[in-house]
């Protein structure tokens, strides 16, 4: 709407003039009814004596003298008109005629006037309660306005500060891998460190043995050209063999090397299962039935089954899934591993898969001895194991969460001491599958 | 002020009563018209009422000629007191010459002459007057009434506004003139000053306060 329209307004009292309260049609018939009463003229004149209606014959100079009557017509009890009558004969009801038109002019000016007082009034009222709904319309809009504003910075801040959190999660994140990379170079440390060292003191150990063997040979080398006789050398190098206890010698030396080779096999282990944990994501991804892979993964590990195991299956159809297949594999394996590593004898292990509508969900339960509720926590840290040393590098559920994290999946383990254990790894279907 | 035409040499000045509903605005301009001889005013023109209810507003005017030829008009006004019909009352209050404030004496009215006094001031500074410069009368009207808040306890509270009070019961014609001589005259006296109405117009106070108030 547009606001500069100049508004009506009126000053409630203002004067006004005759004219501007009756119009001419108004009274004209009024007037003109008053000359079938005989009555030549009828008019009505303004407050300056000029007619503003004037009906019948005027006076020609030459025509007789008339009988005439003025009478005056008020607005707000002052005279604004006078009502004149002209009469050519006079007649006993001009008088009363006279005052009957008077009084009818009188009402309809007054009632007029009353009439236009109110509408002005309710103009102005109407003036005002539209301006208050102008005014309130602005104030809404502009309260409107401001909310909207508002909202619209709250959405940005909203952004700002997810960005913020994004960023800080990130580094967080990093921080924890930085912290996760220093554990498992601590780790990984201590259990390299541990058969280097007692690699290292064999090879020492056994390079003092090499100097006797060295000596033994050398004396036999000698004795051949020094001594005649077998008996000779026999005995002289007896004495010699027992002086430098070449019987233990030999014995502990097969015991080092055999010890030495046992702890290279350990750090190559370490090292080959490290190769999970450091996560090859450039490995090109496969469409891979899981269903397969479980079947091909424990029939690979039968030999390793205890002999009186019993073995469930309750493999259900699957889509083909995109994944890098050895790695899962692995991680399948860790997880049967700890399984089999559960019980010495009578052990039940069921392995399942079914779909659900966004995931494929594997199932491995043991009846094993389960898990310590205090452990559970660090199942899935590196080198954490409650194994003795040496028969585990705790590297197995470590590396299993890795890859399975890293296919943006999950793995939980429920596990009740002495009950055994359920292994649940879910894996989303991706928009391929969907 | 609604006309001052030098011209012409007439001024057409408004003097308003105002007060919370049912007060007794109206019946202050019955009496005047009753008691004033109509020489000096016109006819009480009463604009559409529901149930004696003011709606519109009601009009008295009064008629002054000085022998200068100088006319002055005065036109009084009643607002209608209902609260909803506040558009109203700011349009009458319009260019205001005057105003007569009626508040009602009885003792549980109060808070409703508080509350219209309140209104008034609002809807002087709306229309652009001063109320402190403006020429205003106030009167408690129905004494004739029992369980009425004592004359003694009125004029403690309202003589420390400054503004004159008059006792009134307009149904019996107490105290209404009374009212109206006291606010034509700070009226008058307002104007005067501002207009030099003796000296240049040759209006004389006394003269026009009797020919007005022509009983």
């Amino acid at each position: 709407m547009n606001e500069t329209t100049p508004n009506i307004s009126f000053v409630i009292g203002e004067e006004k003039h005759l004219s501007q309260i009756i119009s001419r049609s108004e009274i004209e018939p009024l007037l003109l009814s008053a000359l079938a009463t005989g009555i030549v003229r009828a008019a009505l004149l303004d407050a300056d004596g000029l007619p503003f209606c004037d009906i019948g014959n005027m006076r020609a100079p030459q025509m007789p003298e008339r009988a005439a009557i003025r009478l005056p017509i008020r607005v707000e009890g002052e005279p604004q008109g006078t009502l004149l009558l002209e009469l050519e004969t006079p007649n006993p009801l001009f008088e009363a005629v006279a005052q009957v038109m008077q009084n009818a002019l009188q009402l309809i000016v007054t009632n007029n006037l009353k009439r236009m007082l109110t509408t002005e009034v309710h103009t102005s009222v109407v003036q005002e309660s539209y301006d208050q709904l102008v005014l309130t319309n602005r104030h809404l809009q502009e309260s409107e306005r401001r909310y909207r504003n508002l909202a619209r910075d709250l959405e940005q801040k909203v952004e700002e500060r997810t960005a913020e959190l994004r960023q800080a999660s990130k580094r967080l994140l990093q921080q924890e891998k930085l912290a996760a990379v220093g554990q498992l170079a601590a780790g990984m440390a201590h259990e390299i460190n541990n058969p280097i060292g007692f690699i290292r003191s064999n090879l020492g150990s056994f390079s003092k043995y090499l100097n006797r063997f060295l000596e033994m040979l050398g004396l036999y080398r000698r004795l051949l050209d020094e001594e005649s006789t077998t008996a000779a050398v026999r005995s002289r190098a007896n004495q010699r063999w027992n002086e430098l206890k070449m019987d233990f010698v030999l014995e502990d030396s097969a015991v080092l090397l055999g010890q030495s080779v046992d702890g290279a096999d350990r750090i190559a282990r370490i090292v080959a299962e490290l190769k999970g944990f450091s996560y090859l994501g450039e490995m090109e991804k496969f469409e891979t039935d899981l269903n397969l892979e479980l079947e091909q993964l424990l029939a690979s590990l039968a030999d390793k089954f205890p002999p009186d195991m019993k073995l469930t299956t309750d493999l259900q159809p699957l889509p083909l899934y995109s994944c890098h297949a050895p790695l899962l594999a692995q991680a399948f394996g860790s997880i049967i591993d700890n399984g089999l590593k559960s019980r010495t004898s009578g052990l039940h292990l069921s392995v399942s898969s079914r779909l659900e509508p966004e995931t494929i969900v594997i199932t491995f339960v043991d009846n094993g001895c389960g898990i310590a509720e205090a452990d559970l926590p660090r199942i899935f840290d590196p080198f954490f194991t409650t194994r003795p040393v040496g028969s585990g590098t705790g590297m197995g559920l470590a590396v299993a969460h890795e890859i399975i994290s890293g296919a943006g999946g999950s793995i939980e383990v429920l596990s009740t001491v002495g009950t055994g254990t359920t292994c649940t790894v879910t894996l989303p279907i991706g928009d391929a599958h969907a | 002020m609604i006309e001052f035409d030098e011209h012409q040499r007439k001024l057409v000045l408004k003097l308003v009563y105002y007060g919370p509903a049912l007060s007794g605005k109206t019946t202050n301009l019955l009496s005047l018209h009753d008691q004033f001889d109509r020489n000096g005013r016109g006819e009480l023109m009463m604009l559409d009422t529901t149930e004696d209810r003011t709606i519109y507003f009601d009009l008295l005017p009064f008629f002054y000629e000085a022998p200068s030829g100088f006319k002055i008009k005065l036109k009084v006004f009643t607002v209608p007191g209902q609260v909803r019909h506040d558009a109203t009352r700011k349009a009458v209050l319009q260019r205001a010459d005057g105003v007569v404030f009626v508040a009602d004496s009885r003792t549980s009215m109060m808070a409703m002459n508080g509350e219209s006094f309140a209104n008034l001031e609002q809807n002087l500074s709306l229309v652009g007057l001063a109320i402190d410069q403006l020429p205003l009368v106030v009167q408690f009207n129905k004494r004739d009434l029992a369980e009425v808040v004592a004359e003694e306890e009125i004029r403690k509270t309202w003589s420390e506004a400054g503004l004159p009070v008059v006792m009134a019961s307009a149904l019996q014609g107490r105290g209404v003139i009374e009212t109206f001589r006291m606010a034509v005259e700070l009226l008058f006296d307002s104007l005067d000053s501002k207009l030099q109405l003796r000296e240049k117009y040759g209006v004389d106070r006394a003269a026009f306060l009797r020919a007005i108030m022509k009983t």
